[in-house]
């Protein structure tokens, strides 16, 4: 079966589950402890970007692919763009974000409040790069230059389908125009985009890593969503010459992204632990000290987990096995971009909650810092807030992923996965007149 | 290598295609096959001559685990036993400082384990003089050699009957 | 049953080789008698070597006094060279191993002269942080061993130790997975001579003779060195990078070092192998296997790397800036504008705006401009490591300490000298051994040669039949 049909079954139960998201949202909005609702606009932030930075990859990985005359992927193509077509509602989700943000709505960043920054030397500093405006045009710019790339690869990658003769290249070659030029503008706007989006959280923190690191993580969720889509998919009939070769390929891409990812990890860690500067090492004592469970956790279930289970290769070509290790890691990674935004959110909102001794603690920043340096466990930024808000104290939705932050993981899951089908169910599952199809088709790995 | 004589009779084929028809030919024949030798590693040929998949990766995983845990440990005990020393403000035992090393000292256990084990088990080392049934192999011949020592007449007219019939370019035989 | 291919796909080997035109093509340049233009840039490159042994015996005579660094720069052209050799060292590893892993086919006609010079490149670095010891004679300090000082072990928390660790495991492997590599081709070359030649090469080849379960495990061994390989490879310019970036020097400290040394290794190491290809291409005659399609997909990966590096230069630059501390603020702004201004500008013209020509299919694709390009780069990468080490050490914190390094005829002698080590192994190594994976350009025939794939492929198929 070629043609993928979106079962009305199907549709039900996705929908059910956007419903269940819909809900969860619903509740932390309204039973939020926190002030100017930061549990539920966090948690639509965390998945917002999340789940767009998905889809960015899929079309960066595609792109790299095509570059690389790699053939093997050919048959399960229309998956991935599939993916990249939820840049759309992405920007859609992300244009919420950007609507609260000049209405005031939410309390995300902490630089988008003209009080806090006219208290802070440092956010005044960087208002000219972290603010409404910026955020705004450059989101609407590079998501909407994102969109522009992925309609023009899927309706080359289209076309080619209508064309009459295999031996056509015309628009192979097209396309590689397209990915190639997209390769160089991927790389630098989503660096920018990270900055904007999740690093800023962390208004006063900075790491040039950053953005490579967050980009890693992406990957990695997106090779993971990829092995459940296509297992599923073959589960239900459809890609039936996707074999255990192309999983087993596929595992080893998983594998080896996740060593990369913790690589990333690691130096950006390790060389903010090693030199202790007291600005950088904030970010790691604050995760480390408040948020074990997720810090120790996110290498546990990032690294160790899909080490061992992935290292041989006969794991990689088990079906059963690698939906086991995808399940985790794709979770993994949604709990390592909850533990990017978490704190930084909490930090803000506990700002918000006490308005009148935060001009003091910006105030002593510097002091603090060095305080920090010296003995290196404590809480830099906030020693005073710190003590006020009983840091190790248990914060329902930031602490640790409660069952609303899990319910709205599903809804947004279910959305993304609602509006894949729909696309998969646009165009054939087989990209028939792909040069390299047969090869794909040929696929063997050992 | 070997202490007393054997003969063998061989057959060289000119294209790796052939040898693999061969191959499977003379598994069907129940003849047993010596060994093969190729110019370079011929895809599909390990399942026909049924070799059991290699193992070395195994011998790779436990020098590295044996390369980690001794770099990891080794240092452990040299910071906090035998000689604590703080370094930069850092705790004795500071972890993150020892992964590099440990990561290196892994990958130096698992490669150099393997390639010793790799030579070992091959009997391939400076000096070994092993004997080479004819010098194309190494060059554009694949061959098939049937241990021939004893063998009845009417054996190696079999086996040459087979080489004939499957498209040997030449048949050959050796006393090793 | 051939390999499926796709007809997009070009030949990699050319002029409708059979094996045995293979071995002959590519083991014969090791049985000629060398050519004069070996000879002459033999006699050269062993020059430059012995200006190497000079400077080094004066450096180690008078001591590294001769280098004229000073209180503020202390590490100037010796640590910038041995950065910028181990990054050449970086190229030949990747193309074998993650290469292997990704299957790009394209690898076999390079990888064995990448190797080599591979490790030929980390032989030279190595030599750097030996003599600016100073008293080379001591350089066993480096290792732990108990000995009658204490015991006092070395410091396991210092990068620089690291560096001890990461690259002797690296030459150490690469060396293995290269003989590895070797040890078939050698048999061949074995195969064709005789007498004490043939004595040699049964030697160097350690008896091999191609047995299906010696070639299942060689396979078996080659495919797990590679996958050990490729994080050993991003590990080794990784803990270089760690020299810098764990201290808290402005411009040293910062996160991105460790993915853009690697990418930036990656870059000059490709540089080099197109330097090196394209001269032994021509000389040993050897284009139909090192085609325009090798040197065009090279290429493309000179032009990723040098982007990346790109968008790592203008991260820094950006979060420098964004990081509101004056203190690396100002460390960038002396990169750019400051007494060194010269080398950022050769940095970011060779390395970030020039290597951009390659956009075009026709420069990529084009002998002449590769080679120019790939120079270009290799001053270019130097420069950056330069501007990495000299320049941020010549504005520290205190404003009277400010200094200017010029080099020493012993620093320049050394470097150019390295190059004669360099170049004097290389050209060894062409005589000595198969410059192409025999075995592995063997084994891509059907699926990449020019009469089974490609435009050409009726065409040879149509002539041979004549």
């Amino acid at each position: 079966m070629n043609q993928f049909t979106f079962e009305s079954k199907q549709k039900t139960i996705l929908l059910a589950f956007m419903g269940l998201g819909a809900l969860c949202l619903a509740l932390s909005f309204f039973m939020d402890a926190q002030p100017a609702h930061a549990r539920f606009w966090s948690n639509f932030l965390h998945n917002t970007v999340f789940f767009t930075g998905i889809a960015f990859v899929s079309l960066f990985v595609m792109t790299a692919f095509i570059t690389a005359y790699a053939g093997w992927y050919v048959l399960f193509k229309r998956v991935w763009e599939a993916y990249a077509a939820f840049l759309i509602p992405g920007l859609v989700m992300l244009g919420v974000v950007i609507l609260g943000l000049w209405t005031g709505w939410h309390h995300l960043y902490h630089w988008a409040d003209p009080a806090e920054v006219a208290k802070d030397p440092i956010l005044e500093h960087k208002s000219s790069f972290l603010n409404k405006n910026w955020y705004t045009l450059g989101t609407l710019i590079i998501v909407g230059a994102w969109i522009f790339f992925q309609r023009r690869l899927r309706s080359l990658s289209l076309a080619e389908d209508k064309l009459d003769s295999t031996g056509d290249f015309s628009l192979h070659r097209k396309m590689k125009v397209v990915a190639a030029a997209f390769l160089p503008i991927g790389a630098f706007t989503s660096a920018a985009m990270i900055w904007q989006w999740v690093m800023s959280v962390d208004a006063h923190w900075y790491s040039t890593l950053f953005a490579w690191y967050s980009t890693a993580s992406w990957f990695v969720a997106c090779l993971a969503l990829t092995i459940l889509t296509v297992v599923w998919l073959k589960s239900k009939g459809y890609l039936e010459q996707v074999s255990s070769e192309h999983l087993h390929d596929l595992g080893k891409y998983l594998f080896a992204f996740s060593i990369f990812w913790t690589y990333l990890w690691f130096s950006q860690f390790m060389l903010i632990w090693y030199a202790n500067v007291g600005e950088e090492t904030v970010y790691f004592n604050t995760r480390r000290h408040e948020f074990p469970v997720m810090f120790y956790g996110n290498l546990f279930i990032n690294f160790l987990v899909p080490f061992f289970i992935l290292m041989r290769n006969d794991t990689k070509r088990k079906y059963g096995t690698m939906v086991f290790t995808s399940l985790i890691v794709f979770f993994g990674h949604w709990w390592d971009y909850f533990l990017m935004i978490k704190p930084g959110v909490l930090e803000t909102a506990s700002h918000l909650g006490h308005g009148e001794d935060h001009g003091e603690a910006a105030g002593h920043g510097a002091e603090h810092l060095s305080e920090a340096a010296s003995h290196g466990a404590d809480h830099a930024g906030d020693v005073a807030h710190a003590a006020a808000t009983h840091a190790s104290d248990f914060v329902s939705g930031f602490t640790l992923p409660g069952l609303l932050e899990i319910g709205t993981m599903l809804g947004f899951l279910a959305f993304f996965l609602f509006f894949t089908l729909r696309q998969l169910e646009k165009a054939s599952l087989l990209p028939k007149n792909d040069p390299y199809l047969e090869e794909s088709k040929h696929h063997h790995v050992m | 290598m070997k202490d007393q004589n054997t003969d063998v009779l061989y057959g060289l084929y000119d294209d790796e295609q052939d040898l693999l028809k061969a191959v499977k030919e003379a598994k069907d024949q129940h003849l047993e096959i010596m060994d093969v030798f190729t110019p370079f590693p011929v895809h599909g040929l390990d399942p026909l001559l049924g070799l059991a998949e290699s193992r070395l990766h195994i011998a790779g995983f436990v020098y590295g685990a044996i390369g980690c845990l001794f770099g990891f440990g080794f240092m452990t005990w040299v910071f906090t036993r035998d000689w604590p020393i703080i370094f930069g403000g850092k705790p004795y035992f500071s972890a993150p400082a020892f992964i590099p090393v440990t990561f290196e000292l892994t990958v130096l256990f698992a490669s150099v384990g393997m390639v010793v084990t790799f030579y070992t088990i091959c009997g391939l080392w400076p000096g070994v003089k092993n004997p080479t049934l004819d010098d194309r192999i190494t060059d554009d011949k694949f061959c098939i050699a049937f241990n021939a020592s004893g063998a009845e007449d009417s054996e190696v007219d079999k086996l040459k009957g087979f080489f004939s019939g499957t498209g040997a370019s030449e048949v050959n035989m050796k006393t090793i | 049953m051939s390999a499926v291919v796709s007809p997009i796909r070009e030949p990699l080997i050319e002029g409708g080789k059979t094996y045995h035109q293979i071995t002959e093509d590519i083991c014969s340049p090791t049985e000629r008698t060398p050519s004069t233009a070996w000879v002459l840039a033999f006699i050269v490159s062993a020059s430059f070597l012995a200006l190497y042994v000079f400077s080094v015996a004066w450096t180690v005579w008078h001591g590294i006094g001769t280098w004229d660094l000073n209180r503020t720069i202390g590490w100037s052209w010796d640590i910038t060279n041995f950065v910028w050799w181990v990054g050449i060292g970086h190229a030949g590893t990747l193309i074998s191993a993650i290469l292997l892993l990704f299957r790009q086919k394209w690898r076999t006609g390079v990888n064995r002269a990448a190797e080599a010079m591979t490790i030929f490149a980390v032989i030279c670095a190595g030599q750097f942080p030996l003599i600016h010891m100073g008293r080379l004679w001591l350089g066993f300090f480096i290792f732990p061993y108990p000995n009658t000082r204490g015991p006092l072990w070395v410091n396991f928390n210092s990068p620089l130790l690291w560096d001890v660790f990461a690259i002797s495991t690296y030459f150490t492997v690469s060396l293995l997975f290269w003989y590895t590599g070797l040890v078939p081709d050698f048999a061949t070359v074995r195969d064709r001579a005789t007498g004490l030649r043939r004595r040699i090469y049964n030697g160097l080849s350690f008896g091999w003779t191609g047995s299906a379960k010696h070639w299942q495990r060689w396979e078996s061994l080659s495919l797990v060195l590679a996958g050990l390989a490729t994080p050993l490879v991003l590990s080794v310019h990784t803990i270089v990078s760690f020299d810098f970036a764990t201290s808290v020097i402005p411009g040293w400290h910062t996160t991105i070092f460790p993915p853009y040394f690697v990418a930036g290794a990656i870059f000059s190491g490709f540089a080099m192998v197109q330097t090196l290809m394209i001269i032994t291409r021509k000389v040993l005659n050897l284009q139909q296997y090192i085609t325009l399609q090798h040197i065009e997909s090279m290429n493309k990966v000179i032009l990723l790397t040098g982007t990346m590096v790109g968008v790592a230069y203008l991260t820094e630059l950006f979060i420098a800036w964004y990081s509101g501390y004056i203190y690396e603020q100002f460390a960038f702004y002396n990169r750019v504008l400051g007494p060194y201004w010269w080398s950022y500008f050769g940095m970011m013209t060779c390395n970030v705006i020039s290597p951009q020509i390659f956009w075009v299919k026709k420069f990529r694709r084009s002998i002449f401009i590769t080679f120019f390009m790939s120079i270009f780069i290799n001053i270019g990468m130097w420069f950056e490591r330069f501007v990495i080490i000299t320049s941020t050490l010549a504005r520290d914190y205190l404003p009277s300490s400010w200094s200017y390094h010029y080099p020493t005829w012993v620093e320049v002698c050394l470097f150019l000298g390295t190059l004669g080590l360099f170049f004097t192994l290389y050209l060894i190594f062409v005589r000595v051994a198969p410059v192409i994976a025999v075995a592995e350009v063997k084994s891509i025939l059907k699926s990449a040669g020019d009469q089974y794939i490609g435009e050409n492929a009726k065409e040879h198929a149509h002539a041979d039949s004549h």
